[in-house]
């Protein structure tokens, strides 16, 4: 009967430990901004809206707005590039990680986020930081540091040092068929406080086309 | 009762999803350019490595596009010199490294120079749309033969080069690959086909070697964009080397 017992626990546990991870495979778009779905859920907040200190507000009233990375076909980082109208994502969830790819492949680039690993010790700081991720119930955290500072904050010109810190909370809402995409950023050396925003990714069918940024 | 049913359902369940697992081998990982040293131990080389594609290509240009790769000013004309795509014809031959996932349905190669190389999907079990959008990296559709997987791709534009030399090719490119791996995993053997009727007066063949990195390894992010003079500059010397090389070829 104990051997039944323990049997049946295995059987049983197994597939239900796994439905608690959600499949997040698959393509998904970012819904427009005044879009409400069922439950009042919306897209709220957005990068101009964060509050820089006196010194990095300075610094990005002298920018040259020329030289915004967008405007360069370069990396935009992730707290810009997933606030965007219409961006489309792909997420491939494999064994230990989880791949976002983006539609818009020059300022998107490609992400990796690692499920079973922590930060490394030291880290080379570059464009897209580095990602681990772990699951809380059906949200997945995904922690990021490590970024270099070569990407702005939003259009304005905000930088970002090197401390720059994200979490994104990512989980399926509406049976499935939308991401909620919640990040917040903190960045004690240019923000004067924490800063989050939230958009909603309706899942879409389709392939995905590379759109390198020369066809603008 | 209900229990016994309920773990007969499950057993069900997990016994589909075996069986689907078990059916095609599941290749994900990381996989970088074989060396000369890793394949020799394992009796394997690469066909024409490196800039020696050219010498295998050019042999089947039409007069036209022969002419026209000995015209072209590639350090000018060459997308990838300023981070633009060079479509999948060059980069994974000359220098690939690349994830290699597989969903359900489809598999994604994403190749670390992702601004000149790109992501490239390839739908398992699936026709090509009647009217591809001619792109970059084409359309790809792949079914399983046994442990080898057979890719079909058509739908390039005919913006990129067929390798290094200037090759050009046009729309009707038709590339066919034959990925298998050898060497007990250790290793990825995609056999190329190229065709052209538009570009080459018949079809050239050769195969590449990708090593199978360990588990723990991470593809590093790769931008061309970071510094773009520098880039330009290291482009610009490769690329001259490859074309003066190139124009000798008969």
């Amino acid at each position: 009967m104990t051997k039944l017992a323990a049997f049946l626990a295995v059987a049983l546990c197994a597939p239900l430990s796994r439905a608690q991870s959600p499949d997040l495979e698959g393509v998904y778009q970012s819904i427009p901004d005044g879009m409400t779905l069922p439950g009042g859920r919306k897209n709220a907040g957005s990068p101009a809206a964060i509050q820089l200190l006196p010194a990095a507000a300075e610094q990005a009233k002298a920018i040259d707005l020329k030289q915004d990375p967008w405007k360069m076909c370069q990396p935009v980082g992730p707290f810009r590039m997933m606030a965007k109208e219409q961006t489309k994502i792909e997420l491939v969830p494999v064994s230990a990680k989880i791949v976002m790819l983006f539609e818009d492949l020059s300022h998107g680039m490609q992400r990796t986020i690692y499920l079973k690993r922590g930060h490394p010790a030291k880290l080379e700081p570059n464009w897209l930081g580095d990602s681990v991720g772990r699951w809380e119930g059906d949200t997945l955290v995904v922690d990021t540091i490590g970024f270099n500072d070569q990407t702005w904050l939003n259009e304005e010109g905000a930088q970002h040092s090197d401390a720059l810190h994200l979490v994104e909370r990512i989980r399926p809402v509406l049976g499935g068929q939308y991401l909620e995409y919640k990040i917040a950023a903190e960045d004690p050396k240019t923000l004067a406080k924490p800063y989050s925003y939230t958009r909603y990714y309706k899942k879409v069918d389709g392939e995905v086309m590379d759109d390198p940024c020369q066809d603008e | 009762m209900f229990v016994v049913l309920l773990v007969l359902g499950i057993g069900s369940d997990l016994a589909q999803a075996q069986s689907a697992s078990e059916t095609h081998p599941d290749w994900t990982g990381y996989y970088t350019l074989a060396g000369r040293a890793d394949l020799a131990s394992a009796g394997l080389k690469q066909d024409a490595p490196g800039e020696e594609l050219n010498n295998l290509i050019i042999p089947h240009l039409q007069p036209w596009a022969k002419a026209r790769m000995e015209a072209t000013d590639g350090i000018a004309d060459d997308t990838g010199q300023v981070c633009l795509p060079d479509g999948i014809f060059r980069y994974p031959s000359m220098a690939g490294r690349f994830l290699w996932l597989q969903e359900r349905g489809r598999i994604v190669m994403v190749f670390d120079n992702i601004n000149t190389a790109g992501v490239r999907r390839i739908y398992l079990d699936a026709p090509h749309p009647k009217n591809p959008v001619p792109s970059w990296n084409g359309h790809s559709i792949g079914r399983w033969e046994g442990d080898t997987l057979l890719v079909d791709t058509v739908g390039f534009n005919d913006k990129s080069w067929l390798f290094g030399g200037m090759e050009p090719h046009t729309e009707e490119a038709h590339l066919m690959e034959r990925v298998r791996r050898p060497g007990n995993g250790a290793f990825m053997e995609i056999s190329i086909t190229v065709e052209d009727r538009e570009a080459l007066t018949s079809a050239y063949s050769y195969k590449r070697y990708y090593k199978k990195q360990p588990d723990s390894a991470e593809m590093a992010e790769d931008v061309c964009n970071e510094d773009p003079a520098t880039w330009k500059q290291y482009r610009d010397k490769a690329l001259k080397r490859q074309m003066d090389r190139a124009r000798q070829v008969k």
